[in-house]
């Protein structure tokens, strides 16, 4: 299990990289994608399995109209990848700067705190991630009331900024 | 805007900063600030010409960098405590990722570069919600956390607001741009006195707030941005020629002004806790940002521009906007210093 977090972990490095790098907007946009996945992966792998599918499920849904308009908005006769020169820079750059804080901390980890934490789940009849879920629907239902008003707000701001044909925040620029 | 819309986004603009002050919760404060951001980004985008776009562009990137920079010095603050009370912000590092992510939302030097092109872009009255009630629910917040917070980090907050503030706004033509040059050196003001005595950072965030509102008013009355215009504006309202010149004093600091009273006893609380340097390096970066303000005085009321006038002198109508809140600012920020010990029992 160790090795396995070992991996994912370095996968979500990559995959950030390949956001930062800033290369075509759809290979950014698939590095966005990799490294959501592999942290719904770390999630689970800490114990948060039913909070990770619900990550994962919103969070490709978000993705997906990502992808589409960035693929349909900024097509690329000839796209950047991290084959091409400046793209390679800022990969290696910042390989180098993680490599580098990595370093300077690598002393005080230790094979333990890869370990998966949930540890004696067999035993346990509530997990914490379900039992989070029941406990926001009746206590924190306050909150849950705010949360809904913020998207509601949310849908309304972005309607705003972008209603009309003439009047779209990203048209005029 | 349709008004449904204007009423939703004016009132989760007050929900948003009403849930910062009353929550004890990082992630209820972190989501009154999101909810603030939110709420004005449309309204400052409404008359829709590129500038207001790029600059609510600016805004919500650096706003919401500041935002997801407060969330993760609250998390690592409960992952090293496991405490996620506001006040009980106790791990150094969390402390001061918090400080510098809110320096970056209410605009302290040197994370301050977007306020003032933000302000260009914005009509006044969103200019004005924007450096008024944007910056109460931060500083709820800084309120509560300062006393944790490394006084190194503060002091250098806040005296390279006050120096950068009168620098920047030295050579400016456009009023707005000044406007956000003093609401960085004020800022300033308010930070530098934070850990001796919060109840000055009240005092000074209450009067700055005055005073900014008097002058956003004053301009949005005579429709100007530029000096230039300002300098032509005598003809419309003497009354208010008059008055500006003092509003502008005001807010740089001038004794028989409101202006006078923060600054005033921020110098003397400084000169208590035995800060001598400080203080002087204070009140001579009061000094630059005071020439600019005497500068837009000199062009508004002390002289009169050498333009040829094409038309005759207009008749002073009555005006269609409401004056009622600029006399009261106006007011407020010309003869509040005599009731300094008032307002200093108040805000204890």
């Amino acid at each position: 299990m160790t090795y396995f977090m070992f991996l994912l972990l370095m996968a979500l490095v990559v995959g950030l990289v390949a956001v930062a790098s800033n290369p075509t907007p759809y290979f950014a946009a698939l590095g966005l994608v990799v490294a959501a996945g592999v942290g719904c992966g770390v999630l689970v792998g800490h114990g948060g399995s039913f909070l990770s599918l619900v990550l994962f499920l919103i969070y490709l849904g978000g993705m997906l109209v990502v992808f589409a308009y960035s693929a349909a908005l900024a097509a690329e006769p000839y796209p950047e990848a991290w084959g091409s020169r400046s793209v390679l820079g800022y990969v290696l750059v910042y390989l180098l700067g993680v490599g580098l804080v990595a370093g300077f901390f690598w002393g005080g980890w230790y094979e333990g705190s890869w370990v998966v934490v949930d540890g004696l789940k067999e035993f346990s009849v509530l997990r914490g991630d379900v039992s989070g879920v029941a406990v926001m629907y009746s206590s924190g239902g306050g909150m849950l009331v705010i949360c809904a008003w913020v998207l509601l707000l949310t849908l309304l701001v972005v309607l705003e900024l972008t209603r009309g044909l003439s009047r779209g925040a990203l048209r005029a620029v | 805007m349709n008004p449904y819309v204007l009423m939703i986004l004016l009132s989760s603009l007050g929900l948003g900063t009403t849930l910062t002050f009353a929550s004890s919760h990082w992630l209820l404060a972190w989501m009154g600030l999101e909810i603030n951001t939110l709420a004005i980004t449309p309204l400052m985008a409404q008359h829709h010409h590129p500038r207001a776009v790029e600059a609510t562009t600016k805004y919500f990137l650096t706003q919401a960098t500041a935002a997801a920079m407060i969330l993760f010095a609250s998390t690592t603050n409960a992952w090293m405590t496991g405490e996620w009370s506001i006040t009980d912000l106790s791990d150094p590092l969390a402390n001061t990722m918090f400080m510098t992510a809110l320096a970056l939302k209410i605009g302290l030097a040197p994370m301050h570069f977007w306020m003032p092109e933000v302000l260009q872009g914005l009509d006044l009255l969103t200019g004005l919600i924007l450096s008024t009630w944007q910056k109460l629910a931060p500083f709820a917040l800084i309120i509560q956390t300062a006393q944790n917070i490394d006084p190194l980090l503060l002091t250098l907050l806040g005296v390279t607001s006050t120096l950068v503030g009168g620098w920047g706004g030295l050579n400016q033509t456009q009023l707005r741009k000044i406007l956000a040059y003093s609401s960085i050196a004020h800022m300033g003001w308010m930070i530098i006195v934070i850990q001796y005595a919060p109840q000055l950072t009240l005092l000074a965030l209450g009067t700055y707030i005055i005073m900014t509102s008097a002058a956003f008013l004053t301009l949005k009355m005579s429709l100007t941005t530029k000096v230039s215009t300002l300098a032509t504006t005598w003809s419309k309202s003497p009354i208010l020629t008059a008055t500006t010149a003092l509003v502008l004093l005001s807010l740089g600091g001038l004794p028989p002004l409101t202006g006078f009273m923060p600054k005033w006893l921020i110098l003397q609380e400084l000169t208590k806790q035995d800060l001598p340097i400080i203080a002087t390096t204070m009140a001579l970066a009061a000094l630059i940002s005071l020439y600019f303000y005497l500068r837009l005085c000199y062009a508004m009321t002390l002289t009169i521009s050498p333009n040829t006038t094409n038309s005759t002198t207009p008749w002073r109508t009555q005006t269609t906007q409401a004056s009622m809140p600029l006399a009261l600012f106006t007011m407020a920020t010309l003869g509040l210093l005599p009731m300094t010990p008032a307002i200093l029992t108040l805000t204890t």
